[in-house]
C-alpha cells in the first residue's frame, strides 16, 4: 500500500501556502522527497502585511487570553508528542534526544504561558520623580519581528526564537532553512490554538534569498538572528537596518527575563498631582 | 494704563574664568592636542569669541581611547561602594559650582540664564546623585544573569544641553563600571571642559573621564575607533543612521538617542489656559532646540480658534533677547548654521501655504535670532509638519475625534515624545496607551527626573537614558 505524503506548505495569515514564485527546494527524509517553499521577495512583503494586521490583533489580546492561547499550544503539541517525535527521528535524532526536545519544548511554553501576564511588572516600575508628578515607565511590544531559527533540527530551539517575542505580544516571522519541516509542521498546532490570524507566520527557504529584503522592510520593526551568520551577512544586514534604525539582534538571550527584553520599548508617562 | 519700563537684570560673567584656549583632557592630564589645531568658540548671543577649543584628530583619540582602557583596569576593579562615592563626590562639587556653569552655558551656547540656572544644572547634579546610588546596587537592578560594563564608552553629545547631555551619558557609564571618551558638540564644549577641572578636583582616577573637542570628523574617528566597546550618541537622526551603519558587523554596543517631531495633542476637554501654558514651554523651552520638543500641535477642531487667539496672545509675551538677562525667555538661537535651517524651512512652510504668525519684538543686532513663531492651516504633508525643525517654530493642525489624533500623531517616522490635554483621565489613558513615543507627557511637557527613563520609538533611536532603564543602557549581560 502506498503511504500518503504530506505537502509542506508556509503559513501565512492563518493560511498554508505555496511560493508564489512556484519555488522549491527539496529535503529527503527517509528515502521520501520533500518539496518545501522556497520563499520569495513577495513572500515576505506578503507575511509582513499580514504579520502588521497580526500585530494589532494579538497586541490588543488581554494578556490573560494571551496566557492561555500559549498554554493550549503546549496541549496541542502534549497530543501530537508522537508525531514530534517520530519526525525529529527521521531528521537522524535518536528516539531519547527526540523525546526529550519535545518535552523540553512542552515545558517552555508553559513557562512562557505563565510569563504572559507577568513581564509587565517585572520590566516597568513607578520612578521617584522629585516633583509632584506620577511618573511610571511600561512596556510595549516593538511590532513586527522577522526571527531567522537556528540550524539544528528541533522544536525546542524553533520554539525559543519564537515564544519571548510572542510572548509579549509582538506578532513574528519566523523563517527557517534547515529546521524547516519541524518548523511547517508546528505550524499546524499554531493553526489549532486560537492565535490571531498573523500573528505567527511561518516561512522557510534560504535566507541568503531574502536578507536583503527582510533587513530593508522598513515596517519590520526587528531581526532577531538565532543562527550565526558569516560576517558579510550580519554586516549587510545591520548596514541596510541602519536606513530605518530598525533593531537587529545577533544571538539575542534566550535566557529568562532577558529573553523578552529586546523586544519591549519603554513607554514613561507623566502626569502632574495637584486637587 | 501704566506704561511700565523695562528694566533689565544681568546676570555677572564676573564668576567666570574663561581661558583663551582649552586642549582635551586625557588620562587625567590638560594636554595639547596631537593635531594642534583649534577653532574660536563664540557667543551665539554676541558673536563675541570666547575662547578657543581642539579639533582633536586620529593620534588625539587613539590617546583617549588608550587612557580609558587603562582607566577601566583600575575602574572595574574598584569596589562598587568607592565608585559610588566618587559620583557622590561629583554631584557636590558640581552643585557647589553650579551659578559658575549655569551663567558658562548660557554664555556659550545661547540658553536663557533661568533655564541653564534652574533647569540644566540642577538636573546635572541630580543625575550624579542619582545615578551613584545606583552604582553599588547594580545586582539588584535588573532580575538577568550577571550584568557587566561594556568597558570603553565612547559618548558624542549635542549642543542644545551641553552640560546635561554630558551628564545623562557619564554618570550612568560610570555608575555601571564603564569608562568614557566624550565628545561634546563643536559649538558648546566649554562645560564639559569644566566638568573635567571637576573630575581633577574630585580626585578621579585618571583615564576614567576623557574629554576631546572636536567636529563630526573626530566624532566619526570615535565611533570607528577598534577599542571602543559601545558607542552613546544623542543627535539627529541623519547622524546616528550613519553611526549604526558603520557599527554593522562590529561587536560594539550601540544607544542612540535621535531627532523628533512630538504631537501635542489638546482635546476639546482640556483645561485650556493650562494647556496653552503647556503648549508654549513645549516648543520655546529652550530655544524649541529640545529633540522632544512639542513642535506638531494637534488641536481638536471645536476649540481652534479659542485656542490659537490664546495662544498668540501667550506667545506674544515671551521676552526674546540676552540669555544673561534673567527676564529672558527666549534666547539665542545655537549657532549661524542652524538658524539658517530654521529660516529655510520656516520659508518653505511659507510658500508651502501655511499661515505664518510671528510675535512682535525687537531682536539684537549682533549673534543668532528667531523671532518665536506659529503656523497655522498646514498640511500634514508640510515638510514643516514633517521634518525636525529644532527651533522656536510651531506647527498646527487639527482633528475630530481621538483616533484620528492618534493616527495623526504617529504618522511620522519619529516616535520620541508626545503630550496629551484633557480633563478625562480615562482619555489621557487610552490616549497614552496607543502613543508610539517613548515619553508621554499628560497635562504637562518638558518633564525630566534623572529616575525617568527617556528615549525613542521607531527612527528617534533605541535604549533608554534614566532610571532603573537606563542601567541596561550600559551593561551587557556575561555569557
Amino acid at each position: 500500500m502506498i503511504e500518503i505524503k504530506k505537502t509542506y506548505k508556509n503559513y501565512v495569515g492563518g493560511k498554508y501556502v505555496r511560493s508564489e514564485s512556484g519555488k522549491t527546494y527539496t529535503k529527503e527524509l527517509k528515502n521520501e522527497f520533500y518539496e518545501l517553499p522556497l520563499t520569495s521577495k513577495k513572500d515576505i512583503r506578503d507575511a509582513v502585511t499580514s504579520s502588521k494586521d497580526g500585530f494589532k490583533k494579538w497586541s490588543s489580546t488581554t494578556p490573560y487570553l494571551r496566557m492561555q492561547i500559549l498554554y493550549r499550544l503546549s496541549e496541542m503539541i502534549e497530543g501530537n508528542k508522537e508525531s514530534y517525535v517520530e519526525l525529529l527521528m527521521h531528521h537522524g535524532l535518536t528516539k531519547q534526544k527526540a523525546n526529550k526536545d519535545i518535552d523540553k519544548s512542552i515545558q517552555n511554553i508553559v513557562w512562557f504561558a505563565g510569563l504572559a501576564d507577568k513581564w509587565e511588572q517585572l520590566a516597568g516600575n513607578l520612578n521617584p520623580v522629585s516633583e509632584e508628578y506620577f511618573n511610571i515607565s511600561h512596556q510595549n511590544p516593538i511590532g513586527v519581528v522577522f526571527s531567522l531559527s537556528g540550524s539544528n533540527v528541533s522544536l525546542n530551539e524553533l520554539l525559543m526564537s519564537i515564544l519571548p517575542s510572542l510572548t509579549v505580544g509582538c506578532s513574528v516571522i519566523s523563517y527557517s532553512e534547515e529546521n524547516s519541516v519541524v518548523a511547517l509542521k508546528f505550524a499546524e498546532d499554531i493553526n489549532n490554538s486560537d492565535f490571531p490570524s498573523g500573528s505567527l507566520n511561518i516561512l522557510s527557504g534560504k535566507f541568503e534569498n531574502i536578507l536583503n529584503d527582510v533587513s530593508k522592510h522598513v515596517e519590520i520593526n526587528l531581526v532577531a538572528l538565532h543562527k550565526e551568520l558569516d560576517n558579510d551577512g550580519l554586516k549587510s544586514i545591520e548596514e541596510n537596518a541602519s536606513e530605518s534604525v530598525k533593531r537587529v539582534f545577533s544571538q539575542p538571550s534566550i535566557e529568562g527575563l532577558s529573553s523578552i527584553l529586546p523586544y519591549l520599548e519603554t513607554k514613561t508617562v507623566w502626569h502632574p498631582k495637584g486637587t | 494704563m501704566v506704561n511700565w519700563q523695562y528694566s533689565e537684570s544681568i546676570e555677572s560673567r564676573e564668576i567666570l574664568d574663561i581661558k583663551s584656549k582649552y586642549t582635551n583632557y586625557i588620562g587625567g592630564k590638560f594636554v595639547e592636542p596631537n593635531s594642534k589645531k583649534y577653532i574660536d568658540t563664540i557667543s551665539p548671543s554676541t558673536e563675541e569669541v570666547l575662547s578657543q577649543i581642539a579639533i582633536s584628530n586620529q593620534n588625539d583619540v587613539n590617546k583617549a581611547v588608550k587612557a580609558a582602557k587603562s582607566g577601566f583596569e583600575i575602574w572595574s576593579s574598584l569596589a562598587p561602594y568607592e565608585r559610588s562615592k566618587y559620583l557622590f563626590k561629583l554631584a557636590r562639587l558640581i552643585q557647589e559650582r553650579s551659578r559658575e556653569f549655569a551663567v558658562l552655558e548660557s554664555l556659550d551656547g545661547g540658553k536663557p540664564i533661568k533655564e541653564s540656572r534652574d533647569f540644566d544644572i540642577p538636573q546635572v547634579a541630580a543625575n550624579f546623585f542619582y545615578f551613584a546610588g545606583w552604582a553599588d546596587k547594580i545586582d539588584l537592578s535588573w532580575s538577568t544573569k550577571g550584568l557587566k560594563p561594556h568597558g570603553v564608552v565612547g559618548q558624542i553629545i549635542p549642543w542644545n544641553f551641553p552640560l546635561l547631555m554630558l551628564a545623562w551619558k557619564v554618570a550612568p557609564a560610570l555608575a555601571t563600571g564603564n569608562t568614557v571618551v566624550l565628545k561634546p558638540a563643536e559649538t558648546t564644549s566649554l562645560t564639559a571642559l569644566l566638568f573635567a577641572e571637576i573630575c581633577d578636583q574630585a580626585g578621579l582616577p585618571n583615564g576614567v573621564v576623557n574629554i576631546i573637542t572636536g567636529d563630526g570628523t573626530t566624532g566619526s574617528l570615535i565611533v570607528n575607533h577598534q577599542d571602543i566597546n559601545k558607542i552613546a550618541f544623542t543627535g539627529s537622526t541623519q547622524v546616528g543612521k550613519l553611526i549604526q551603519k558603520s557599527l554593522a558587523g562590529r561587536e560594539v554596543g550601540l544607544t542612540l538617542e535621535l531627532g523628533g517631531k512630538a504631537a501635542n495633542i489638546v482635546y476639546e476637554d482640556a483645561a485650556i489656559d493650562q494647556a496653552v501654558e503647556g503648549v508654549v514651554n513645549g516648543i520655546f523651552f529652550n530655544q524649541g532646540h529640545v529633540c522632544c520638543a512639542g513642535s506638531r500641535l494637534l488641536i481638536q477642531e471645536s476649540v481652534h480658534d479659542q485656542f490659537i487667539s490664546k495662544l498668540e496672545k501667550r506667545m506674544q509675551a515671551l521676552r526674546v533677547g540676552n540669555p544673561l538677562d534673567k527676564n529672558t525667555d527666549i534666547g539665542a538661537i545655537n549657532s549661524k548654521e542652524q538658524l539658517n535651517k530654521i529660516t529655510n524651512l520656516v520659508d518653505e512652510g511659507v510658500a508651502d501655504g501655511g499661515n505664518i504668525f510671528q510675535t512682535e519684538c525687537e531682536l539684537p543686532g549682533n549673534g543668532f535670532w528667531f523671532k518665536p513663531t506659529l503656523f497655522t492651516d498646514v498640511q500634514p504633508s508640510y515638510s514643516i509638519a514633517r521634518e525636525e525643525i529644532f527651533g522656536p517654530v510651531l506647527t498646527t493642525l487639527t482633528f475630530r475625534t481621538p483616533d484620528e489624533a492618534v493616527e495623526i500623531a504617529n504618522n511620522t517616522e519619529y516616535g520620541l515624545s508626545a503630550g496629551v490635554w484633557t480633563e478625562k483621565g480615562s482619555k489621557i489613558l487610552w490616549t497614552a496607551d496607543r502613543l508610539e513615543a517613548g515619553v508621554v507627557w499628560a497635562n504637562t511637557f518638558n518633564k525630566f527626573d534623572p529616575a525617568s527613563p527617556f528615549g525613542g520609538y521607531k527612527e528617534s533611536g533605541f535604549g533608554r537614558e534614566g532610571g532603573r532603564h537606563g542601567l541596561l543602557s550600559y551593561l551587557k549581560e556575561s555569557s
